[in-house]
């Protein structure tokens, strides 16, 4: 089950830019424009309106000074009619949000890289060392990935508190790892599995250690693997949610999502501008990661791991 | 209580598992069609995957707000209603305004991993049913739907898997209100547990979700041995 799991659902971001199997143009040429209007570009414009619209939102509310978000009678609310920077320079200098950013992004890029480190060392052992019951430990591992944070946090909590880590980031770095390793395992894993045995003999013929093979014959080769593990991980600690909220309690200690929910909503009064910039500006971070290495995570993957 | 948010949780899980396995697939049907910009189009459909659950809650949180909301306007403008709407205030309205949310952010998931499946599908298995006379319906019930069932399974599988234990977005939109109408198992548990101190009782509102999802993963697993013996593979 798991190498069906493995080979079908850790390619879409390969598929996503464009990168096809064997579809050419297809049939579709057979078809008159006016009905492609109807079946295709109507449809899709409709459902690329709903997914994108919050977005646009957001950006519209960060921009508006506040007496035009309220009225809605004097104003067209779907346009700013004199754009602000307000909202942004109360976000950045009236509340610790930069403080935010910088500490969500060092929790995720740290939690990325003990992940990463400890799923390579995982998925070759899994992959290539043909210990026995190797199958079951990735099938174990695979079944931790499906066990949600809704369900762990609370032992967790209680292991945060007995070793006194809780309101400080090694509470995060330590247990963002509990969703982030079987998950990179797990991709990793068919990362490894492509790469031909021949050029491990080679190398053991040569002489190398297994350490030797790991770092200089399969790393490389793996490369598009880590990229795009280590970019899943990053986004998925970067969104993380439930553990920041119940391991930390401090505002300045806060991550972004926890800090916007919590610390920007005051009382009953919602100061709507500065939610949804700094909701924006959440959002950017990862919307950038992900647009700047899908190009790249692709081209990587199409010439290196194919033989 | 418990039993209320069983069911919410049920219902929640249920309804939007429909609708984004629908919409999905039709989303996914359309991207794989040809068409320009096809890969900055692939490349958007993802973003509300991507960006932070909480933070694209927080957009729905105004957008669902109940003096200011953007569609109690447009409808209002339009002439469809006479009052706003209030979203979240309203039992039924909060539950299926989460629903939506929930929906929103998980088709983009479930149509880019299908459409990973549909370009394994060649082509030619299209031209040669066109030969052959099919309708468009009868290639995507007899080609492309045998073709795609083990995805699907595993998809689905995992939309059920994380929609059943959704805590973030009902956490930012509702807290569970109004009166529990929209608390589901994991935010109730997360209430009990951290906000009212109880961790025993939150543990055993969490604990009470394996069940369930042991059950998930185990009707997909069977779904997709059979399908491959269908096949005529190997079981492995």
């Amino acid at each position: 089950m798991t190498d069906v799991l493995a080979s079908k659902v850790a390619s879409p971001k390969a598929v996503l830019a464009g990168v096809t199997a064997d579809h050419t143009e297809g049939m579709s040429y057979l078809q008159t424009l006016p009905r492609r209007l109807v079946t295709l570009y109507l449809p899709l414009s409709l459902i690329l309106f709903v997914l994108l619209f919050p977005f646009y939102w957001m950006a519209v509310t960060t921009f508006k000074p506040n007496e035009e978000l309220y009225s809605y009678q004097d104003h067209n609310p779907l346009w700013i009619a004199s754009p602000t920077l307000d909202n942004v320079r109360k976000l950045l200098f009236d509340t610790p949000y930069p403080g935010w950013l910088l500490r969500t992004m060092t929790i995720a890029a740290a939690a990325t890289f003990l992940s990463l480190f400890a799923s390579v060392l995982a998925a070759y052992a899994i992959e290539r060392l043909r210990f026995r019951g190797a199958r079951a430990v990735g099938l174990a591992i695979f079944l931790a990935y499906l066990v949600p944070p809704s369900i762990l946090f609370i032992p967790l909590a209680t292991m945060v508190f007995s070793l006194g880590l809780f309101d400080s980031m090694w509470a995060l770095i330590l247990t963002y790892p509990t969703f982030l390793i079987p998950f990179c395992t797990w991709l990793l894993m068919g990362y490894f599995r492509s790469i031909p045995y021949e050029l491990e003999e080679c190398a053991r013929i040569d002489g190398a250690s297994r350490l030797q093979i790991l770092v200089k014959i399969i790393l490389p080769l793996a490369v598009p693997g880590l990229i795009s593990a280590g970019i899943f991980a990053f986004t998925l600690s970067w969104n993380e949610f439930i553990y920041a909220l119940a391991f930390i309690s401090s505002s300045e200690n806060k991550t972004v999502p926890v800090g916007v929910l919590t610390e920007l909503v005051q009382g009953d009064v919602y100061n709507w501008g500065a939610l949804m910039a700094g909701a924006l500006f959440g959002s950017l971070p990862v919307a950038i990661l992900y647009s700047f290495f899908v190009d790249y995570y692709v081209a990587s993957m199409t010439g290196a791991i194919k033989e | 209580m418990f039993w209320l948010s069983v069911f919410n949780t049920l219902l929640y899980t249920g309804v939007a598992s429909v609708f984004k396995f629908a919409i999905g697939l039709y989303l996914a049907l359309l991207l794989n069609q040809h068409m320009p910009f096809k890969a900055i189009i692939r490349a958007l459909v993802l973003i509300p995957f991507i960006v932070p659950t909480v933070l694209s809650a927080i957009a729905f949180w105004w957008i669902f707000d109940s003096q200011f909301s953007i569609v109690s306007w447009s409808l209002r403008k339009l002439g469809l209603i006479a009052t706003n709407i209030d979203f979240l205030g309203d039992t039924w309205n909060a539950r299926w305004s989460v629903i939506f949310a929930n929906i929103w952010r998980g088709v983009p998931f479930v149509a880019i991993t299908l459409l990973a499946g549909l370009q394994t599908v060649p082509s030619s298995l299209y031209e040669a049913a066109t030969i052959d006379g099919a309708t468009p319906w009868q290639m995507f019930r007899y080609v492309t739907y045998p073709l795609l069932t083990p995805i699907i399974a595993v998809v689905m599988t995992f939309s059920v898997l994380f929609t059943f234990t959704d805590f973030q977005l009902i956490w930012v939109l509702t807290r569970g209100g109004p009166a529990n109408a929209t608390h589901l198992m994991a935010t109730l548990g997360y209430q009990r547990a951290i906000g009212g101190g109880y961790l025993g009782e939150g543990s055993a509102i969490a604990t009470a979700m394996i069940p369930f999802l042991l059950a998930a993963i185990l009707i997909s697993w069977f779904g997709l041995q059979r399908r491959k013996w269908q096949h005529g593979e190997s079981n492995d």
